[in-house]
Formats: structure tokens, sequence, C-alpha cells
């Protein structure tokens, strides 16, 4: 502890901004089994099975009433794994997307992760944030270097708040794939890096970057 | 880690605080214990900038860090509600901007010498509010136990022996807590007890005047 004082923990506290950068693309559930199997042939944890997930996210809003329309609500998501009840909970927020020109390959956001402990529900509550929607996604994950695959089914859950198996019901007959990385702000050679990887996944599986403000 | 007490030693009419935390040191010395850096434990506070309707309290949140925890950020509601996160945390409370904002001239630490001894931490500070004196602050932890009600005999007889009648009874927030297995989040509270305590002490001396 020598030496712990303000500018110990400042050190701590001022970590560069980090950006999450992104590619989406969906499988339908029949042809899974095989983007799997190449999965595991290009990732690094190839020789072990693929690492499952089981994972519960409720996304919590928060509104004010100031007059900018970019700035009327925010969003947090807090995560949990379901499979390993001890792991702390895990807030997310994730910034104003930037999909950017043609010459940039990913959807780039700012990401701020931070793990906490498990009465984060009732914190938000607290401060005033709403639940807004919640779902249960479960599924596979690989990682590339820093690229990080995530193979995942979403499932909707009946009875709000219970994650029972019985009261899962699945969304879509497919299953959502996502690469990211999150790095420091500023590595944009990150895209093209993302981008040669989603080429080898063709044409199992296209992986796009999705302007989510244009959803219909 | 292990169960923590935290009083506000009190200042006697005519001494200084510095001359006061220096008495108490040498009293610490002379028990045994040696000296094992500082320590310091700061309390930021934010408000909430949302009004729904005029009559609404406006909602605070205080933000703690603890440098015996120095990865860890300590969030507490109004109602006394911890939340223990990453120091990333911090960050995030910026990102709520819009919604919460730091009050100025607010922040409150407590800084001082840490002592080790044998099984026991001790730490003797004086707390602050933006930079001005408000008190003194000793703490003292049993790094052995986790549950309060099996070590306060223990823990009040050293503590007696450096500050007196002060620590006659557990911390008032330890003491509806002592059969519960001790977390970091109660020492925080404690300290954010105190800060309260020094902030209310403050603003009606300034009313008195």
């Amino acid at each position: 502890m020598e030496g712990a004082g303000t500018s110990y923990s400042n050190a701590f506290r001022f970590v560069a901004p980090l950006q999450e950068h992104l590619l989406q693309g969906s499988i339908l559930d029949a042809h899974c089994e095989v983007l799997l199997h190449r999965l595991r042939g290009l990732c690094d944890n190839a020789d072990t099975t693929p690492e499952t997930f089981s994972d519960y996210e409720a996304v919590y809003q928060l509104k004010n009433n100031l007059a900018t329309p970019a700035s009327q609500y925010i969003l947090l998501r807090v995560r949990q794994a379901l499979d390993h009840p001890e792991a702390p909970h895990h807030i997310r927020y994730l910034g104003q997307a930037e999909v950017g020109d043609k010459s940039r390959h990913t959807l780039v956001r700012a990401c701020f992760d931070v793990a906490c402990s498990s009465n984060v529900r009732d914190f938000l509550n607290e401060l005033g944030f709403k639940l807004d929607h919640e779902y249960v996604a479960r599924g596979y994950f690989f990682h590339k270097g820093r690229m990080k695959v995530m193979v995942s089914k979403i499932y909707r859950m009946q009875q709000p708040g219970k994650t029972d198996q019985n009261t899962l019901e699945p969304i879509t007959q497919s299953h959502m794939v996502e690469l990211s990385v999150v790095a420091p702000m500023g590595q944009d050679s990150i895209g093209e890096e993302m981008k040669n990887f989603a080429e080898q996944l063709k044409p199992l599986v296209v992986l796009e970057k999705f302007d989510h403000k244009r959803l219909p | 880690m292990g169960v923590t007490c935290v009083y506000s030693y009190p200042v006697p009419d005519g001494k200084s605080g510095q001359a006061v935390v220096e008495i108490l040191q040498r009293q610490i010395e002379l028990l045994g214990a040696l000296r094992s850096g500082h320590f310091c434990v700061d309390c930021d506070t934010f408000q909430s900038i949302l009004q729904t309707s005029i009559n609404v309290q406006p909602k605070t949140v205080y933000i703690l860090h603890n440098s015996e925890q120095p990865a860890s950020c300590f969030a507490i509601t109004d109602t006394s509600l911890c939340l223990t996160a990453d120091t990333l945390f911090d960050g995030l409370m910026h990102q709520l901007k819009n919604y919460y904002q730091q009050r100025k001239n607010a922040k409150m630490e407590a800084k001082g010498q840490r002592y080790e001894l044998g099984d026991f931490i001790l730490k003797v500070g004086s707390a602050s509010l933006a930079g001005s004196f408000k008190g003194i602050i000793v703490e003292v932890e049993y790094c052995p136990c986790m549950v309060a009600v099996d070590c306060w005999g223990l823990m009040k007889e050293l503590l007696q022996s450096v500050v007196g009648s002060v620590a006659d009874q557990p911390p008032p927030i330890l003491k509806n807590r002592q059969d519960e297995l001790y977390s970091p989040s109660i020492t925080v509270s404690q300290y954010l007890d105190i800060f309260n305590n020094f902030r209310k002490l403050s603003a009606t001396n300034q009313i008195g005047r």
C-alpha cells in the first residue's frame, strides 16, 4: 500500500476511452453447426470444445427533459451469467454508433464495461432508471487474437424476470453472429483485420455494419 | 481484509487538529505498530438534475474510493444502497452528466498514516471538505475475522487504548450489521456516515455565525 494516495488511485481511474468495433450478421439454426465447425478451425481455441455462455441481459433507461433530442435518454445494459452465478454482474454503456463512410469497414461506438456487485438492478432503480427490455442470450464464444466472435440465440422471456428454461421462447429461427473488438480510441487498422476475418466466413454468414437507427 | 471500525475523534477546544493527530500517532507507535504507508478515502457527491415535478427531492449519489481497495469504486445512494464496482464506474458517472451532476466544492477526503500491528491495521488521519480541515478519523481493522459480533470485544480493547471512550459502542452502521459477513462496502458506508456528519456540522456552524 506504499504511496496509496489520491494520485495513486487517480491513475486507475482515468483509463483511455475504449471503443467497440462491431460487425453483425445472422445464420439459420439449421446451418449453425457448419459455422461453428468453421469457427473452430479459424479461431485460437480450436483444440477445445467451444466455450458456451448463457447470459441474462436487462436494458435500463433513464430519461430526462432536456431539449436536445440526442440526450433524451441513456441506456445501460446489465448482464449476468446464468451459468456462473458467482461471477460479478456487468454494466455496459454503449455510445452513439458511428457508421462513417464506406472506407470504414465496421461500426464504431464508445463502450464502457464495468464489473459490479449483484445489487446493481436495485441501484439503477434508485437512480431513476426503468427497465426497458430484457432477454436471454445463449450460445458460443470464440476468440482470435483480440477479436471476439459470439454466436448466440436470443430468447424472449415470457414472464418478466424469470429465466427458467421452460419460460424462454426463441425470438427467431436463427442465431445472431457478432464479431467485435474493444480497443482504445484511434486504432483504425482493426477494421481491416475484422473485414479480412469476416471474408473467411462467407458465404455461410455475411457480417456487416448495421446502422441501428435505420432499422425498421 | 476483515472487520473495520471507523470513528471520528473529537478535537478538544484550544488544540489544533494536527496536534491531536500527532498525539494519536504517537500513542499508536507506542503500542508497537509499524508505519506502512498512507491511506486515502475520498467522496464525491452527484446530484440529479432531473426535474419531473417541483415537489420531487433531487436524488444524491455518493462516489467513494478507498486506497485499501484501489481497483474498486463504491457508489452509495440516499437510501444507503451501496454498489461496488470497478474504478471504470467513474467514467460511467461521467456519461450520466446530463442526468447527474457533480456538486462543486463538496469533495470530502480522509488522509493520513497507515499502521500495521500484528493482525490489526490502524489508520489515523484528518478529514477535509474541499480542502479545509473538518475533523479526525481513526480506523481499526482486524484482518482475520469477517463477522463483527465475533471480534468486537477484541477490537474494543485495542480501540480503547487509542481513542478511549469514543469506542464504547460499535459504529452505528456496523451495529445493525454485526452478524453479517463483513464486506468493504460497510467500511465506506461508515466513512460516508462520518463525512455527512462533518458536512452537517459545518453547515450549522455557518448558519450560527
